[in-house]
């Protein structure tokens, strides 16, 4: 047993591995409303919080949207792909 | 084309049988592109519906591809066909038509508009925010009317 709340997490980190992000990137082509609309629909981000991330995209080029295991990234970054975004999945200290 | 309102359960248009017809040919040339997407290395269209997962680690990418690309690019198939069959009705008919669309399929429609824009900004060069339209090329004027009918297909959907 572990003596102390640290320990845990500790541990659950060596079971995940290192986090990886999903990323989306700004194209010229994809509305401002569209892209909202999808970080709405498919991770259930608030109206707000999907704005917010959207001009990031627009804004600085990309923004992350996703955190947590490889594969998890994968199945986001194709979903992505599916709506027509430009996503890309990176180790999260990349 | 009059814009899409929701109805109760689903989203109602207009177009004119030219709008449908023009909708139908661009869909059926997505259907037919990922029909053949083994090209994306150089097509920058198909490259660019069928993107790389991985930006800076090629073995990555080309594995990721090799799981992924045949089922997306079938989904891209299958979302472009939703869209022609929707407006068959209206394409063949001679005044303009409302089309009826279902939530499940407005999925399909928003994605499709989108692959529709991608392979046409493609064509057309279009690679940055601020690059000029190249007016007066005939397909400039469906890109743009392409991200009205997206845009008015988004604004109502829930």
């Amino acid at each position: 047993m572990p003596d102390t709340l640290e320990e845990v997490v500790l541990d659950q980190q060596l079971l995940l591995g290192e986090p990886w992000v999903t990323i989306v990137w700004n194209d010229p082509v994809n509305l401002m409303s569209y892209v909202a609309y999808v970080f709405r629909s498919y991770f259930g981000f608030s109206k707000a919080e999907a704005d917010k991330r959207m001009l990031q995209v627009h804004n600085d080029g990309r923004a992350v949207v996703a955190t947590g295991t490889r594969e998890e990234m994968e199945r986001h970054v194709e979903a992505m792909h599916d709506f027509g975004l430009w996503a890309t999945l990176q180790k999260a200290s990349e | 084309m009059k814009a899409f309102a929701r109805k109760g359960a689903t989203y109602v248009a207009t177009f004119t049988p030219d709008e449908a017809q023009l909708l139908q040919q661009l869909c059926l040339q997505i259907a037919e592109l990922m029909g053949a997407h083994a090209d994306y290395t150089n097509d920058t269209a198909v490259s660019r519906l069928l993107p790389d997962a991985y930006r800076d680690d090629d073995e990555a990418a080309a594995e990721f591809r090799r799981f992924t690309a045949d089922d997306l690019a079938g989904r891209k198939a299958a979302n472009a066909r939703v869209v022609v069959d929707a407006v068959a009705e209206a394409a063949a008919g001679s005044a303009p038509a409302k089309v009826v669309v279902g939530a499940l399929e407005a999925q399909a429609w928003i994605r499709s508009l989108t692959d529709i824009r991608l392979t046409l900004a493609a064509r057309l060069g279009i690679e940055t925010d601020d690059a000029p339209l190249p007016f007066g090329e005939p397909l400039v004027d469906a890109y743009l009317w392409l991200g009205y009918v997206q845009e008015s297909l988004v604004r109502v959907l829930r």
